[in-house]
């Protein structure tokens, strides 16, 4: 039984002068929903991205389920929705999830349907994607990275463009997928989201400011209110 | 390698060209409306009658030519401008494109027949010189040595176009085959598709195999189409007021046709990793064009399309070796024109190099990938 997930010592990346990720050192325990929270340039999708062996790192080393990575093999227990929609436009919603299902080694069509249900776009699989709305294809691209039921998540601001009811359901499935033992982390720049996880990291410029769950970052920070609280950490302003 | 990912990728190219309408008609229609377009401008242009005017400079001795010359060019359908009678209103006529010759007898020391051409569209000058030196050949009892002319390979009536489509499917393939890879693969990359296909366990080489052989299914298609619009001929006959023609340029073939059919799906799929490879250095589809001229007009100028390899000045010779276009189209002469077999050592070199090259791209390719995540 592997303690931690996900394991980052000393996870670096530069790009020439800018260091995107600066020395991060995080262990994060199994079957818990970890919240990402930094303005936009913060380094959550570098760190997101250096986690599952994207890119390389200038230093330090990521582990995902107790394997180093870059793992192809392992990536096949992971799951990501990366902040571009990573859709192909000119297939229909049907055929993207059939394919990145097919790519990950679980075609089960019984999982494809219940992803499918999930976002509600059942009635939709057969429309082209370019067809589809933002948020739809939103819903579309968080569906391609549950379908073969991972067991570490990586989701690069998934709720953005997608309304209020339906942000809820995805939160109460990500509950239920970490009541499952899969460990989720979930970038966003969106503050009110934050309560939702159960442990939050707070990030600006590269570097993890805080850790903890909601109510101890705001009283860490002293305010009742989680984007003051980030404030008062980083002394910068939380971007919508 | 995953032969279950692999396909995943090839069947997902399917989807996209079974959309993509466009992308279809690009593929099969354009090559052969190009093909179609060339085959009846080549065979069936015609060349308006000449006109000319006779300029006598040559006094009495000039005289008693004139009128033979009148009457021979006449005959040959040719139309003579009497009202032009200096050399300095042939120019001027020639240059306002009233005439298309002036021919000037010259009081020279032996007899001289001087042709003046307007000199703005080589072809057109040099296809009336030749009827013109022709006629005169005929008509004036002029002591030549008969020369004839016969080829080893082709028939006696075969014509430019028989050594030229060759050639001409070969690049057509190649470069439609480049551009719609190199379109199709940076909206991969820059669509986002790439990173979420990397974020699968699916390899580097799993993703190019599974395009070349996604784009391969639909070259192979369209080299089949095409050599066969080459190759054959239908003859439909005239219906009411429509005017009988042909279908299918009837290119004389001399060799094996699933032999021309390997050589042009090797170039093919050369074509699909280049277009990979390519568009790592794109940002937008408007640079992937601007790739054309950096890659395949400087084929087209060096592979052997408009003239030989061997003639082909200094440096640019053992350049032109190192393109694909060299070898796919030496292959389908070889094939079509020649007759060669897999027997015959120089298509043999041109396979096997046409095949390392392949090899070598799609190395090149699955390298571009990779360093997508460096």
């Amino acid at each position: 039984m592997i303690d931690n997930a996900v394991e980052a010592h000393g996870l670096t990346k530069r790009f020439g002068s800018l260091t995107a990720v600066d020395g991060i050192d995080v262990e994060l325990p199994a079957g818990r929903i970890y919240g990402l929270l930094g303005p936009n340039g913060s380094g959550k999708t570098t760190l997101i991205r250096l986690l599952l062996g994207l890119a390389r790192p200038t230093a330090g080393e990521a582990h995902v389920l107790g394997v180093r990575m870059p793992s192809r093999e392992n990536l096949a227990r992971i799951g990501y929705m990366p902040q571009s929609e990573g859709l192909y436009t000119d297939l229909s919603a049907w055929e993207n999830l059939r394919f990145f299902a097919a790519l990950s080694g679980n075609s089960q069509r019984a999982v494809m349907n219940e992803v499918l249900d999930l976002v509600e776009l059942s009635q939709r699989r057969n429309t082209p994607t370019h067809e589809l709305s933002g948020g739809m294809r939103r819903r579309l691209s968080l569906a391609c990275a549950l379908v073969h039921r991972p067991t570490v998540l990586f989701l690069d601001e998934p709720t953005v463009g997608v309304d209020p009811a339906l942000r809820v359901q995805f939160w109460e499935y990500f509950r239920k997928l970490a009541a499952g033992g899969a460990t989720l982390l979930i970038s966003s720049h969106v503050m009110d989201e934050a309560d939702r996880c159960d442990e939050l990291l707070l990030m600006l410029h590269g570097r993890v400011l805080a850790r903890g769950d909601g109510i101890a970052i705001r009283a860490q920070a002293g305010t009742a209110d989680m984007e003051e609280a980030f404030l008062r950490l980083g002394g910068g302003e939380p971007e919508e | 390698m995953s032969a279950r990912r692999t396909l995943a990728i090839s069947r997902r190219i399917a989807d996209l060209f079974r959309r993509d309408h466009r992308t279809l008609a690009l593929l099969f229609v354009a090559p052969i409306v190009i093909l179609a377009l060339l085959g009846w401008v080549i065979r069936d242009q015609q060349l308006p009658p000449t006109r000319l005017a006779i300029i006598n400079e040559a006094g009495a001795v000039g005289e008693t030519v004139v009128g033979q010359l009148a009457d021979a060019v006449a005959e040959a359908g040719m139309t003579v401008d009497e009202r032009v009678t200096t050399k300095e209103q042939a120019r001027a006529a020639l240059g306002d494109g009233e005439l298309d010759v002036a021919v000037v007898l010259e009081a020279e020391a032996a007899p001289t027949v001087r042709l003046i051409t307007p000199g703005v569209q080589l072809s057109d000058d040099a296809a009336r010189v030749a009827e013109l030196r022709q006629t005169l050949l005929d008509s004036f009892d002029v002591p030549r040595i008969g020369v004839e002319h016969e080829t080893v390979y082709g028939t006696s009536d075969a014509g430019f176009l028989d050594t030229f489509a060759p050639a001409l499917v070969g690049f057509l393939v190649f470069f439609l085959v480049f551009v719609l890879t190199g379109v199709s693969f940076l909206r991969e990359r820059m669509g986002g598709t790439l990173e979420r296909l990397l974020g699968t366990p699916v390899r580097r080489s799993e993703i190019v195999v599974g395009y070349s052989l996604g784009f391969s299914i639909f070259a192979t298609l369209q080299v089949a189409l095409v050599l066969l619009y080459t190759l054959s001929s239908i003859e439909i006959p005239a219906i009411g007021p429509f005017a009988s023609f042909t279908i299918g340029l009837g290119v004389v073939n001399a060799g094996s046709a699933g032999l021309a059919f390997l050589v042009t799906l090797l170039l093919a799929v050369t074509a699909v990793n280049l277009g990979i490879f390519v568009s790592t250095f794109a940002r937008t589809e408007l640079q992937v064009l601007q790739f054309i001229p950096i890659v395949i007009v400087p084929q087209a100028l060096l592979a052997g399309i408009f003239w030989p390899v061997d003639a082909l000045p200094g440096i640019l010779q053992p350049i032109s070796l190192l393109l694909p276009m060299t070898y796919g189209i030496d292959g389908l002469r070889e094939v079509l024109i020649k007759g060669s077999d897999l027997a015959t050592p120089a298509l043999q070199l041109d396979l096997l190099v046409l095949a390392g090259m392949t090899g070598l791209m799609v190395l090149l390719a699955t390298a571009t990938i990779r360093r997508e995540v460096a």
